[in-house]
């Protein structure tokens, strides 16, 4: 095996530090990386499209300035980008026929930080239309399989993100999370995988599903890249109104020392609400213990509105779906159907280019919405959504931090919930409270199953918690090993 | 809530989006056991329910003019193009 397979085999910090030392030649690891990046699309269907002019062009650049002295944090690391996130001169597709054909034409801010920081992008990834599912079964191209068993689902939206860092093709990727799209493909893929504090990465250059939930967050297999990325990504963006003005947390530092004296909750709502697979019940009393034994403090805490979580999302999501999908008449971008006035090719273009979940879910929010609807359902979501928030702020006066599993179950096989899309949305019962509340959160391997397939403990913390979440994410690692791990059906 | 095929048609067409009669039978039992499951949220009592939603209010931006784009962006991505516009279909016909 070469220097740079190995390299490419472990964490992206090595990588980059490897490049910065001048070990290896960003372009040798672009090259190499991109072979991988061909043969994860053919094998697990995680890349869409690839990025060989882009990224060799940028790998040239990484060599050019680290010969000058620059000092990159992530020099040469390999970078996966979910398929709704622009990068320039790349397809945008959303995992959507109706975007077939569409470039964009400058880069998402976060992708432009990555960049900045040395990142190189390989490959745009597949995922769920819009980022609607849990499965990656809903993108109009094709499933992408998981690397642990190509028999079963990666999980949703950012699957292909997730499938494409576990199968070693990048160390890192991004995508997009609006209920959990980010932390439960991590989950079920035995990576770390976060979402910030809302408004905290910009959302520029996202294409959107639900304004007030949409989120960037990145994919790892260590900790320590996965703060790395958050340190690259988070800060105040012009271009997002909703972006954060206040100075981003320090991650690193926070992370070196440890999580004595932490108070930790464990969702006392877990194990009612989420029907816990008995392998997920043990590694969740499992974590607990470990923390224990790490100096934190173990509390029960409840926060009694997660049953209502998955409710108060599918409406609040949906709606706000049926508004910004709006946009998607065949006017200005994207594929054009119908051939007679104005309405007709609005809807033969919607109809002939969405897929069955983004038609579902525009109807469920346009229905939502509607005269006579609203306020009994999205109105009422809505004032829900607030309690929510509050049942969060008086649980922080009491934990530093909530830990739950990431999903309630490992994954999951092919077709197992698409004939029923509400057993789908409840999938989601762990993760969707947090984007809710705007709140912090992460998923950290936290063991395997008797089967061989990983598990996820998510820590959910108040607003700009993300130095503890890493923290605590950290001791996890070190304590369950399970990033050392190599998927049977990795490259 | 039962929603039923005309409701499911109804909101279509608010949508524009066309669907077949079994694709109509089909989302009609889909979205009423869905809606069903969220009715659950009626359990909490009106009087716990704060009186608006409480979110934070959208911060503003100056109202200050930048440099647009160059529209070989919005060429090459539009569906039909001509002089330096997008192409629309007939919005009023001769008989309107």
């Amino acid at each position: 095996m070469s220097a740079v397979d190995r390299l490419l085999d472990g964490p992206a910090a090595d990588l980059a530090r490897a490049v910065r030392e001048r070990e290896v030649t960003a372009v040798a690891v672009a090259e190499k990386a991109l072979g991988r990046v061909r043969a994860a699309a053919d094998r697990h269907g995680s890349y869409l499209w690839f990025a060989e002019d882009l990224a060799l062009a940028q790998a040239a650049e990484v060599d050019r300035l680290v010969e000058h002295g620059e000092n990159f944090p992530l020099a040469g690391v390999p970078l996966a980008v979910k398929d709704n996130i622009h990068v320039e001169t790349l397809p945008s597709t959303a995992g959507s026929k109706i975007l077939a054909g569409f470039v964009a034409a400058e880069s998402a801010t976060c992708v432009r930080r990555l960049v900045a920081a040395g990142a190189v992008v390989v490959g745009k990834t597949n995922c769920d239309e819009f980022g609607m599912g849990s499965s990656n079964e809903s993108s109009a191209y094709r499933p992408v399989k998981n690397p642990w068993d190509p028999e079963r689902v990666p999980g949703g939206s950012s699957g292909g993100s997730a499938a494409a860092v576990a199968a070693r093709s990048a160390p890192l990727a991004i995508g997009t999370d609006t209920g959990g799209s980010v932390r439960q493909p991590a989950s079920l893929c035995g990576l770390v995988g976060w979402k910030p504090t809302y408004g905290r990465v910009s959302r520029y250059g996202l294409i959107a599903f639900a304004s007030s939930l949409d989120q960037a967050g990145a994919f790892a297999r260590t900790v320590e890249d996965a703060a790395l990325a958050f340190r690259e990504m988070a800060g105040e963006d012009p271009r997002d109104s909703t972006s954060l003005r206040t100075p981003v947390p320090d991650v690193l530092g926070r992370m070196k020392k440890g999580v004595e004296g932490l108070r930790v909750g464990l969702l006392l709502e877990a194990e009612a609400e989420g029907g816990l697979a008995p392998d997920v019940r043990k590694s969740f009393e499992g974590t607990a213990e470990l923390l224990r034994k790490a100096g934190a403090t173990i509390v029960e805490v409840s926060v009694p509105r997660v049953p209502m979580a998955v409710p108060v999302y599918y409406l609040v999501a949906t709606a706000e779906a049926s508004s910004n999908l709006a946009r998607f008449d065949g006017i200005r971008y994207g594929a054009r159907r119908g051939d007679g006035d104005l309405a007709s090719v609005y809807t033969g273009t919607r109809s002939a280019g969405f897929g069955p979940e983004v038609k579902r879910r525009i109807l469920l929010g346009t229905f939502a919405l509607s005269a006579g609807y609203q306020d009994a359902y999205y109105g009422r979501a809505e004032r829900v959504r607030a309690l929510l928030r509050r049942d969060f702020d008086a649980a922080f006066l009491k934990v530093d931090a909530i830990l739950c599993p990431t999903s309630p179950e490992t994954a999951f096989r092919f077709g197992a919930k698409t004939a029923d899309p509400l057993q789908m949305y409840l999938a989601d019962v762990f993760t969707v409270p947090a984007s809710l509340a705007g709140l912090p959160a992460l998923s950290v391997p936290s063991g395997l199953s008797s089967e061989g397939l990983p598990i996820g403990m998510q820590f959910i913390g108040p607003v700009d918690s993300e130095p503890v979440l890493f923290a605590l994410a950290r001791s996890v690692e070190e304590g369950a090993g399970v990033w050392t791990l190599k998927p049977p059906d990795a490259l | 809530m039962k929603i039923d095929a005309v409701l499911v048609s109804k909101v279509a067409r608010l949508a524009s989006l066309e669907i077949s009669p079994e694709e109509t039978e089909e989302l009609a039992g889909q979205l009423t056991r869905i809606v069903e499951h969220f009715e659950e949220l009626r359990k909490i009592p009106d009087e716990e329910l704060p009186g608006a939603p409480d979110r934070p209010s959208t911060p503003l931006r100056l109202d200050r003019a930048v440099a647009g784009r160059d529209l070989s962006f919005a060429e090459g991505n539009a569906p039909e193009f001509a002089h330096e516009h997008f192409v629309v279909p007939r919005v009023v016909s001769r008989n309107d």
